[in-house]
Formats: C-alpha cells, structure tokens, sequence
C-alpha cells in the first residue's frame, strides 16, 4: 500500500545511484521511452485532454449537434441551477452517496476484519468476497437485480414471510433508490481488498503489548486497528465517494432507462446523459459535467483537509 | 511533408476513427470498381420485423445486383440515439424508419432528402397509396417521408375479462360509459381496468381533438395547463379508487405491458401493436373502439411509419428505387405483413391477405373505422415533439405515483416543452 508510508530504512544517499551515463545515452533512452509511450500520450490527448477541453468550451454555449455551437456565457450555469429537474438529480445522488459510500465501506471493513485472520480456506473466501466487484458494472448485473426487488421476487417475498409488504421495490419511487444502494454495497470486494492490505501493516508487537495492558478486542479494535489503517481508510473513502459520485449504469438498467419512476433514481449522470444524447442539449450537459468535476474536486479537498484530524502517519507518532 | 499536413493527416484519420466508432460501421456508402453501390438502410423494432426486412432485403438485391444493402437496427430509444449521433456527423444511413415526431425535427437540420425530385425523376412512384397517408410524410409542401403502413389508435382489451364482466364496448360509447365499463370489471373481477390511460401522449391527443383541440399545432401546443391540469387529476383520482392499475406493479412488469401480465384489463395502444399481446400474454386479446366526447368522433388519424432517405447521400436514384420497391412490391407486403401497420399502398394491400385472427382483427378495425367516417387529419409535429412526449410520459407517471401535483406536473409539461420547441 503506497499510503501507508513506511519508516525511510533507505538511506539517502543510495537514491540518486544510476550508473554515471552521458547526457546523449539519458536523452537518446528518454526518447525510447516516449516513443513506447506515444499510444498512449495519442489516446489521451484525443480521447481524453481533447474532448476534455471541447465539452469545457460548449459549457459556455448552446449546441444541438447539428447548428454550429452558440456562445451564451453563463446560460447554461444560470438555467441549470433553476432547473427543478435538476435540483432533484442533485438530492438523488447526494441521498445515494451520503447513504452508499459509509455502509459499504462498514461492510469491506468488518469482512476484511474476519478475512485478515489465519484460517483454512481464507483463499477461498477472499476471492469469493470479492468476485460481485469483478462483474458488477456489467449490465446483466442490473438486470438481475431488477428482477430480484421485483414485485413479487426473491425481495418482495422474503419480506412477506417478515410480514413487510413492500410489493416490490423497482416500481415504487420511495424505495427504488436503495435497491441501488444494495447493488452499490454487493460490491464491497475492492474497498476491502485494500482493508485488508492495511490490516496486514499493522505491527502485530502493538497487540502484544495491549493485551498484556489488558486490553479487550474492542479497545484494541479502537486504539490500535482504527488508528493504524485511517491511511486506508481515508484512501476507500475518498475514492469510494467519488465513485459514488458518478454512479450511472445500475441507475440507467435498474429503471429501464428512464432513470425514474417518478424521477427516484434520476442520479446527476442519469440526468446528464438525458440531458446530452437523448434531447441534444450538448452545451447543458457539459455544464452539468464540468459543474460536477468542481464538486467533487470540493469534496476531495474537504477531505483532504479532514484527513489532518483523524488520518495518522506514522511518522507523526515518532 | 509539413508539420501542418501531417498534423491534419493525423487529426483526419483520428477523426474517422471516431465516426468508425460511433457508428459502428467502417466504410460507407460508396460506389465500388464495378459499379456496384451500397446503401445503408436502419430501421427499429423487435425481432419479428428484423426477421422480415431481412427477408426483402434479399428479395431487392436479387432485383437490382448492382445495389447492396447494409442493414442497421436497434430498439426505438437507442435508435433515435445513434441516429442524432450518426446525423450530426454527416453520418446518417441513406434510407432509414422514421415517425411523425421526427420529420420537423430533422427536416430542420437539413438532414431528410425531399423525394418528390426522385418521383419527377421516374424513380419513385407516389401513386396508390391508401386514404391519404401519403400526406402524413409532407411538411412545408416537402415529400420527406413515404409511409411503409398505417395504424390508428385503439382500445386493446383483454376479452375474457371483458366478457366475464359483461361488458361490451362499442362504437361511439362515451368516455362516462367507458369508465362505467372500468367499474363494472372492477367490480365484479377485482382487478383494474386500465393501466394507465392518462399518461399516454397520442391518446390525449384524441380526447383533445374530440374537443376541437389537439396535442401540437406546427409549431407549439395546442392546449392550455388547465386543460391538462384537469385530465391528471381525473386520472389520478382513477388510480387512487382502483379503477387505473397500481403505477407501481406496471412499472416493474416492463418491458412487459401492464395488460398481458393481467394486471389490468384493457389498454390504450397502436392498433398494429396489438400483435404483440398474443404473444406476451396468457389471455385473449381484441381492439375496441375509442371512447368519445360526442358518441361520435372519436378523432382518430391514420399514423404511419415512413421510410426517409438522407438528404446528402452520394446515390440519390438508387435511394428513390429502393424505397420504391419496398412501399410498392406486392411480395414486400406479403413478407411484412401488418407489422408496421395496415400495409399502405394498394399493391401491398391486396396481396397480404393475413391468415391468423389477430392481423385479421387488426384489419377488420381499420376497416370498421374508415367506414364510420371518423378518420381526421394528421398535423405534422413541430420540432422537439419526441422530447415532449417524453416528458409527457415521464410527468404522467409522477401524477400517478403521487409524486407530484397534477397542476405543478402540466406547469413542468408546459416549460419543458418551451425549452424542446426552441432546441
């Protein structure tokens, strides 16, 4: 785990240790490694820098795809912000990822807890645990589940025998969005794979040493585990919101492309691409996009800024 | 060379790797050594359709060799996706499926081709096609659309329910009388009657024009937000008293209609889609007619699907010939049948004679409903109707889920549209 910066056993000087080589021999491989490079310094400008900068360009205008971009200044900032539709695909998506994020990285936490123990088999379960995270962005994925919190499916009627009848939770607009929660959290193997790289830096002499103080599996939990992995943590958490941020696919299936019922799961990049493929709005859509790259930048830098409370190094310990 | 050429280069072949990648296709239209043209031909629809076109693709290649014709379908939505994809790079596939929603829509971007210099040219025949459907592909007194079938609206209905209750629909009965009918099934079959009339676009078309209304005038709507205030809360007050199904069961049967899965008796339809209820459900289903305000007019049109050529397409003719072949050529009719609709023209007409009860049923409508005399006139849609309708389905559905108020959902109807009639 690159976060968990271990104690610098490297002395300094060893660093800087490349065989003396001419200035031509260091330019001449520098340019061997460009050349190998190229594809992929290609693909990004086209594909990614490019694009990038074009859509942060039509922010500013109005563009159907067929007329010539129109610039209009902050239009599409001003009607976007009005823009009812769009206020709701703000509440969706901050609901999922305020409700998603926590409840799957509890999850990844408490199975890495159990998985991080010397057992037979552990194996097994590690790759069990983390197989739903392999297959589900697929689309088939989606479709199953909308099957299984389906009127009268699997969901539906295990709750009856708990005498809770729901009828099914993809119709119903006040439930709907936590099917996709559940999806969300199905896919705990990633955050917990890395929990589990985190729980096994943990010096085991400190244990040692609580216990012989005399200290339960909760203290120890709380005063040594907790404090030992928040690089881990702060890493899941940090890139598991942004993920949040951006959920799209199970949306679009779960609800059969219409991001609804009643506009329940309408997640801002459900609205986006609405907004973009389905009534030509390029401009609105890319000011809906790059309005969503500021907002996740301030998330990431609230959190960065957290991290001073609770993320412990340690080096700061020394 | 230059930096610059190369640069251009660069960007050109990255550019039709894009394209390439968007449409999915390599090469285009373009003629080949021997002189033989190939044409891009896209159409939507489900598997039954893509079976048949399939068949008179073949059946056209073997008439013209010199022509071949490269298919591309997908299902409504994507369809309309890619295509606005494919249309705005100068992409689009020279002949393709197209619907009254969309002819302002891409007649406005320059993109549909006007056919009437290919029919003055001898290539396409504009003559024999049935009650005047020709005139549903014109706008501005531009041919941009030539109708592969008509289909109206009906009242699809669940026929053993509908027995079972007593009940029997005919022409002219009332909107009061339809309802009544609800109640009655309601009440002595315990289930709804409807799945959900009020949110369909083309039926409150209907209710409207009964009224001397009509959804779209050419360029905006043609009603007010009280009068769309009051059809939700009269649907609203339906669903909440069990006569409209439960919004919730229908939405998580889809693709499945709410009717085949029994959970309501009747639904508000395309005559033409009637077809797929057999297929779909465990019951027996039949048209009825429209519900009326005055116990007469029902105001009905005949819609179609039409097929369109591409008005920058490199082969002009070639476009002319094959849409000729496909509206005209009577064995073309027999292989699609009633799939896209009544056939249109009289060659297609007369040579289908459909065989099985529902294409006879549905023949048998149309034919009950020329002959009341009902028929009205279609308007072209004005530009950003898809959009609309979408919306309308969309705030239909809230209503119905008590999601949102009628009045704020026609207030919402009324903005959006604004915004999709200017787009």
């Amino acid at each position: 785990m690159t976060l968990v910066k271990e104690a610098p056993v490297r002395p300094a000087g060893k660093r800087s240790a490349p065989p003396a080589a001419g200035r031509r021999g260091r330019r001449r491989e520098n340019l061997a490694g460009y050349l190998f490079m190229s594809p992929w310094i290609a693909g990004f400008l086209l594909l990614t820098a490019g694009p990038m900068i074009a859509s942060l360009y039509y922010a500013f205008t109005s563009y159907n795809l067929f007329t010539p971009p129109k610039w209009v200044g902050l239009d599409n900032f001003t009607t976007m912000f009005q823009d009812p539709r769009w206020q709701k695909s703000v509440e969706v998506t901050l609901k999922y990822v305020v409700v998603a994020t926590p409840l799957k990285l509890l999850l990844a936490l408490g199975v890495a807890l159990l998985l991080a123990q010397k057992r037979r088999g552990q194996g097994l379960y590690r790759a069990a645990f983390y197989m739903p995270s392999l297959i589900g962005a697929s689309v088939s994925v989606g479709f199953v589940w909308r099957a299984l919190f389906s009127d009268d499916a699997v969901v539906d009627r295990t709750q009856k025998v708990f005498g809770l009848d729901a009828g099914g939770w993809i119709g119903n607009p006040d439930y709907v969005l936590y099917a996709l929660v559940a999806l969300s959290i199905w896919q705990f193997g990633a955050p917990m794979v890395i929990f589990l790289a985190g729980l096994k830096q943990v010096p085991q002499e400190l244990y040692e040493a609580a216990e012989v103080d005399g200290a339960g599996p909760l203290r120890r939990f709380w005063n040594i585990t907790l404090p030992m992995i928040s690089p881990v943590l702060f890493f899941n958490v940090l890139l598991e919101s942004i993920h949040a941020f951006q959920v799209f696919g199970s949306a679009y299936v779960v609800s059969d492309t219409r991001c609804g019922p009643a506009d329940a799961t309408l997640v801002y990049t459900c609205y986006l691409y609405q907004k973009g493929f389905k009534e030509a709005q390029m401009g609105f859509a890319s000011a809906m996009a790059w309005t969503l790259v500021v907002a996740v930048a301030l998330v990431t830098a609230v959190l960065f800024w957290s991290q001073k409370k609770w993320v412990h190094y340690e080096e700061a310990a020394k | 060379m230059e930096r610059r050429t190369i640069l251009k280069a660069a960007g050109a072949s990255a550019a039709t790797l894009g394209l390439a990648a968007t449409t999915g296709c390599g090469g285009g239209a373009g003629a080949s050594a021997d002189g033989t043209v190939t044409l891009r031909y896209a159409w939507w629809g489900g598997e039954p359709r893509t079976i048949a076109i399939r068949k008179t693709i073949a059946l056209f290649e073997k008439k013209y060799p010199k022509i071949k014709i490269k298919p591309e379908f997908t299902d409504y939505a994507a369809f309309w996706e890619k295509f606005q994809t494919q249309a705005s790079g100068g992409n689009p596939p020279d002949v393709f499926q197209n619907a009254v929603g969309f002819l302002r829509k891409y007649d406005r971007r320059g993109v549909l081709m006007d056919l009437k210099s290919q029919a003055d040219a001898g290539h396409l025949n504009l003559e024999n096609f049935r009650n005047g459907v020709l005139a549903n592909g014109q706008v501005d007194g531009k041919q941009i659309g030539i109708p592969v079938g008509a289909n109206t609206m009906a009242l699809v209905i669940d026929r053993k329910a509908f027995e079972k209750a007593g009940v029997e629909p005919e022409f002219g009965w009332t909107w009061d009388e339809y309802f009544d009918a609800l109640q009655t099934i309601q009440d002595k079959l315990r289930i709804a009657g409807d799945t959900g009339y009020f949110g369909i676009m083309y039926l409150y078309d209907l209710y409207l024009r009964q009224n001397g209304k009509a959804f779209f005038t050419e360029t905006e709507l043609g009603f007010t937000e009280d009068d769309l205030t009051q059809w939700w809360e009269d649907g609203y007050k339906r669903v909440r008293s069990g006569l409209v199904a439960d919004p919730k069961k229908i939405e998580q049967v889809a693709p499945k209609s709410g009717l085949s899965a029994g959970l309501a008796a009747s639904e508000f339809t395309w005559d033409n889609f009637s077809i797929r209820y057999e297929g779909e459900g465990e019951s027996d289903y039949g048209l009825a007619p429209i519900p009326t305000t005055n116990g007469k007019d029902t105001g009905q049109y005949l819609g179609s699907l039409m097929l369109s050529a591409f008005s920058g397409t490199e082969h002009p003719k070639e476009v002319a010939q094959f849409i000729d072949f496909m509206v005209h050529d009577p064995e073309v009719g027999r292989i699609m049948g009633y799939d896209r609709g009544i056939l249109a023209t009289t060659e297609q007409y007369e040579a289908f004679a459909p065989a099985d009860e529902t294409n006879q049923g549905v023949k048998a409508y149309e034919e009950d409903v020329a002959a009341a005399g009902v028929l009205g006139k279609i308007t072209p849609h004005p530009s950003g109707a898809d959009v609309v309708e979408a919306a309308f389905l969309r705030l239909g559905g809230e209503v119905a889920q008590g999601k949102t108020k009628p009045a704020d959902a026609a207030k919402a109807l009324f903005s959006e549209a604004k915004a999709a009639f200017a787009g």
